[in-house]
This record gives C-alpha cells, sequence and structure tokens, in this order.
C-alpha cells in the first residue's frame, strides 16, 4: 500500500494579475521518494510547489498532507511548513541577513526550537552544505553558488520531512551541482522526501525515482523514469527532450549493436557496462561504433580490429 | 561607503566583541560633545586615529580621505560661525570694511570656531571607529541587546541588505545598458538612467515580494529572531575602556571648572 506525503487533487490557481497558473493539477507524491517535476518554463511547477508549503491557497481543489487535507490555521501552517521546506530557485530573493549564520538560524528560531538544538541544526546543515567555513562571511560577499548552497542550509536546518528545491543545479558548476544531487541522496535515505523541479532531463532521468510532467497548469505525465522518458510524444508535448542515454540507447540497440531486452541504462556506467559486455572479450566493441569500411590508424581499437 | 563595510569585516579588532567596541565609540562621543575646551577632542581625535590605524589597522591613508568627508561641511559650517558682520565699527573685530560694513573674525569667534571643529572630528571618529571596526551585523545585534524596538531593528537589518541586492541589480542593468550603447550620447544617457530607476523600482517590489514568500515559507510570523553566537566579554578591553574614558572624563571636568 502505497503512502502519500503530499498530495494536491485537482487544483486550480489564478494569479491575482490574472495569469492562470494551475488548471486541475493532480500530483500524489509518495513518501520517502526522490520525485523529479519537469516541465517548461510557466508550466506551474513553482505554483503548486507553494501549494504545498500552504504560501498559496487553491481557488478549487484540495492540497492534502500525510493524508490529511490542509488548513489554514496559524498552527496547522506552522506544521505544515515546519514539515515540508521549500529551497527557491533565486537565492538572492531567499537571503535577507547579512550573515550566514542568522540566516541559517531563522528557520529553526521560528520553531521555537531551545537554543541549544538551533545551534546543532545550524551546524549540522552547514555542515552537511560543507559552507562551515563561510560561517561568518556576510552574505553579500558570497558568490552565487554558495549563496544558493546558504539557502538550502537554511531550509535543510529545519529538518523537514519533504524537502522541496526549485532548479537546485541552475547557475551551479558541475562540480557543486554533483555535490548537492549527492546531497539529496544523502538526505534521501535518511528518510527525506526530495521533490525537485527541473529543466535538466538527463538529470531527472538519472536521479529520480518517479517523474511528473506538467504542462500549461497541469500534470500531463507521470511515472517511472523509464516509462516517462521513453514516451517521445508527452516529451514533445511539454517542450522536453530525451535523455542523451535513453537515446544513445535506443540508437544503439536498433542497429543491433546492443542485445535487445536489455534495461534502460540509468547512468553512463551502466552504458559502458553493456557496450563492453556486448562486445565479447571486451576489447574491440567500439570498432563497430566507426562506419565500416572506414579505418582509424591512431585509434586503439581500429589496430586490434586489424590484428 | 563600501569600503567601510569591507573594512569592519578584515579589521584586526573584528573579534573583539560588538558590546566593548560599541561602548567605547558612545561614551568617548558623549565625552567629547561634552568638553568645553580643544583639548580633549584633540585627544580623542588622536586616540581613535590611533586605535584605527594601529589597533584595527586600517591603512592610514584611506582613513584619512576619510575624515576628508566630513572636512568639507564642517569648513563651510565654521566659516558662517566666525565671519561676523556689524554695521558700526567694533575694535574687536579683526577684519576689513566694505560700504560701511565691517567684515571680519574676534577671538572669542575663532575659539568657538576651533572648539566646534574639534568636537565635531572627535565625534565623527569615534563612529569611524565603530563602523570601521564592527559589521552591521553586530551594531544591530547590540542595538536588540539594548531594546531597541525590533521594528527599527529588522527595517535596519533589510535594508542593510537590500543595499547589497538593489546595487547588483543596478550595476548589471547598468552594464547591459552601456553594452547596447544606452550613455552613447547625452540624450539616450538621461532616457537609459530614467529606465535604470524605474525598473530598479519595479524590480524591487519583485523583491520585497519574493522575500516575503520565502519568509513565510520558513515560518515568518511576523517577527524575525535572531541567532547570536555567544561571545566573550573581555575584562582586560574592558578596564581600558573605562580608564581612557574616566581619564577623558576628568579632563573635561576640569576643564568645566578652570576653562582655559
Amino acid at each position: 500500500m502505497k503512502e502519500f506525503i503530499l498530495e494536491a487533487r485537482d487544483i486550480h490557481f489564478v494569479y491575482s494579475d490574472g495569469t492562470i497558473a494551475l488548471r486541475g493539477a493532480t500530483m500524489a507524491i509518495e513518501k520517502g521518494r526522490k520525485v523529479a517535476v519537469l516541465g517548461s518554463n510557466g508550466a506551474g511547477k513553482t505554483t503548486i510547489f507553494l501549494h504545498f508549503n500552504g504560501i498559496l491557497r487553491p481557488g478549487r481543489g484540495r492540497v492534502l498532507f500525510a493524508g490529511r487535507e490542509v488548513r489554514y490555521d496559524h498552527s496547522s501552517l506552522m506544521h505544515l511548513r515546519k514539515n515540508v521546506g521549500i529551497v527557491f530557485q533565486d537565492p538572492d530573493t531567499q537571503l535577507f541577513s547579512a550573515s550566514v549564520v542568522q540566516e541559517i538560524s531563522f528557520g529553526p528560531l521560528n520553531l521555537g526550537l531551545p537554543e541549544k538544538e538551533v545551534a546543532r541544526r545550524v551546524e549540522n546543515a552547514m555542515e552537511a552544505t560543507e559552507i562551515a567555513d563561510l560561517r561568518d562571511r556576510p552574505t553579500h560577499l558570497l558568490s552565487y553558488g554558495q549563496k544558493k548552497r546558504v539557502c538550502l542550509a537554511g531550509v535543510l536546518a529545519m529538518e523537514p520531512s519533504v524537502l522541496i528545491c526549485d532548479e537546485p543545479t541552475a547557475g551551479l558548476d558541475p562540480v557543486h551541482a554533483a555535490q548537492v544531487m549527492e546531497l539529496f541522496d544523502r538526505i534521501n535515505r535518511q528518510g527525506t522526501t526530495v521533490i525537485m523541479a527541473t529543466h535538466d532531463v538527463d538529470l531527472a532521468y538519472s536521479w529520480a525515482d518517479y517523474v511528473f510532467v506538467m504542462n500549461r497548469g497541469t500534470v500531463v505525465g507521470e511515472g517511472l523514469p523509464g516509462e516517462v522518458f521513453c514516451d517521445g510524444q508527452l516529451l514533445q508535448q511539454s517542450d522536453l527532450t530525451r535523455p542523451w542515454l535513453v537515446e544513445i540507447h535506443e540508437q544503439l540497440s536498433r542497429r543491433g549493436w546492443l542485445p535487445d531486452g536489455l534495461p534502460l541504462p540509468r547512468t553512463k556506467e551502466q552504458l559502458f557496462d553493456y557496450i563492453q559486455r556486448a562486445s565479447g572479450s571486451g576489447k574491440p566493441a567500439l570498432v563497430h561504433l566507426f562506419p565500416r569500411g572506414k579505418m582509424h590508424p591512431e585509434c586503439a581499437s581500429c589496430n586490434v580490429g586489424r590484428k | 561607503m563600501l569600503k567601510i563595510d569591507q573594512y569592519a569585516y578584515t579589521s584586526s579588532l573584528r573579534h573583539v566583541h560588538p558590546g566593548e567596541k560599541f561602548a567605547f565609540a558612545m561614551l568617548t562621543m558623549s565625552i567629547c560633545l561634552a568638553a568645553s575646551s580643544v583639548l580633549v577632542p584633540a585627544l580623542v581625535t588622536g586616540l581613535t586615529a590611533a586605535a584605527i590605524i594601529l589597533g584595527a589597522r586600517v591603512p592610514a591613508r584611506f582613513y584619512f580621505r576619510l575624515l576628508l568627508l566630513p572636512l568639507g561641511f564642517l569648513v563651510a559650517g565654521l566659516l558662517a560661525i566666525t565671519l561676523t558682520i556689524s554695521r558700526e565699527p567694533d575694535p574687536a573685530v579683526y577684519g576689513f570694511a566694505i560700504w560701511g560694513i565691517t567684515l571680519g573674525v574676534t577671538i572669542p569667534g575663532l575659539y568657538h570656531a576651533a572648539l566646534l571643529f574639534t568636537k565635531s572630528l572627535g565625534a565623527v571618529s569615534c563612529l569611524y571607529f565603530l563602523s570601521l571596526t564592527t559589521p552591521m551585523v553586530e551594531i544591530i545585534s547590540v542595538l536588540r541587546r539594548l531594546k531597541v524596538p525590533a521594528l527599527i531593528i529588522e527595517l535596519m537589518g533589510l535594508v542593510y541588505r537590500f543595499i547589497f541586492v538593489i546595487m547588483e541589480t543596478a550595476g548589471s542593468m547598468y552594464i547591459s545598458q552601456t553594452s547596447r550603447c544606452g550613455y552613447a550620447s547625452l540624450k539616450t544617457s538621461f532616457r537609459s538612467l530614467a529606465q535604470l530607476v524605474s525598473n530598479l523600482f519595479v524590480k524591487s517590489c519583485y523583491h520585497s515580494q519574493a522575500l516575503f514568500t520565502a519568509l513565510l515559507a520558513r515560518g515568518y510570523t511576523g517577527e524575525i529572531r535572531m541567532w547570536e553566537d555567544p561571545r566573550p566579554v573581555s575584562r582586560k578591553n574592558l578596564a581600558l575602556i573605562a580608564l581612557v574614558d574616566f581619564i577623558l572624563l576628568v579632563l573635561v571636568l576640569v576643564s568645566w571648572r578652570w576653562p582655559v
């Protein structure tokens, strides 16, 4: 029996300037999963996240947290926001304090925790995001990536049971982006449900357990990454592309260079492993990747083939 | 202004308890303002200069340039005080007469001006001492301890943070305008500047809205509570501050009793 931690049921929402952001969006997030929400700009990802945190109230429809309908009185909202943390995309709109420590301690202090506990959580969050050395640095002297990690630490320090991140890797260099994803895996293993909005199909495909695709205010598709990313029509109508792993796997299988019936590779290591195994002894496999009849004298594989 | 902020974070006195620095600056400034002779204000100016240059390791050149800033206002204000204009010739006025009006200075006037000059300079140096050694965040935390209303404290903090956000936004807008020849002629410059300012306003509104949302998401309920790292108070520093300010105070009292 599946246990859903967050649910949006047929939510409609119109912003005060008349923009229709959600037109009957339904999304059920299973507890303990790693969920990616994909969709082009303006698909409604951020709006649905703001509903999960109780910032926005649905015009029509219902939001449920841990099976109970969300209520909008003070103590219910505090309970919800304690459990559902959002890291926003632009760190400069989130950072309000000039001090890194004060910024991170803001959330825990709002929860009314004792001082010792606040100190412990702040330290843990700084350690997890590897910003302990920035402790006394003013926020305006931080780089974009550092600001982003401070924002993440500020939400982690509240120890939410669901962590929602809007474009967590946008604007980060590859090394720091990979670090953030590792951090998500780590806190997910500790039991936190992690939800991430992204445009990056490759990242979503490799990382997520479950994928939602949004388009024009509704959820148009959902499922395991392997299912969703093979649905070419769904991807196309949502302005998304197929992950390169899926594409290459398909090409290789179609040409008979990989045996049929292999499951889709989730990581590039897995794909390399397929290629290596498909070539039997392992060495000359790559010779098949080059057009027939053409030999490359500098290429080790071609030379092996020739001998 | 940004340079001051930078020095506040890098000065050698950065890790001295902010309360100590605040107390020193405020006490010394009050004593300086209460003085009735030039001796104490001059001492204060020298003392804070030494503390800033030798203690906090702020480059002397930079500090003297900072001192030149208020000098312009001071000189303009002092001219108005020193110059005496009278219709009848006055033996106490040293000056010259044109069209029956005597323009000049008097000895008490000069003394008064000198006193005012040194007092202002002394007070300004005390404030410089505080702002060059103590980051804004810590000054705010001292004010919070002193029970300044939360509204003012929060506003100070947000204004301080947003100075940098807005400056950065304005900076990148300016660059993007310049790269499209926005400031090529006087006419386009005026137009670009107008657009920059109005855009900045709109963006600031958007920013404040987004910030409010982000604060709400982290359980904001109308009050920003602040975490304070515990900082040990140094008895040695307190004793030093007490000693210096006591000597200055005695000097002031003496000058009240026996004016120079």
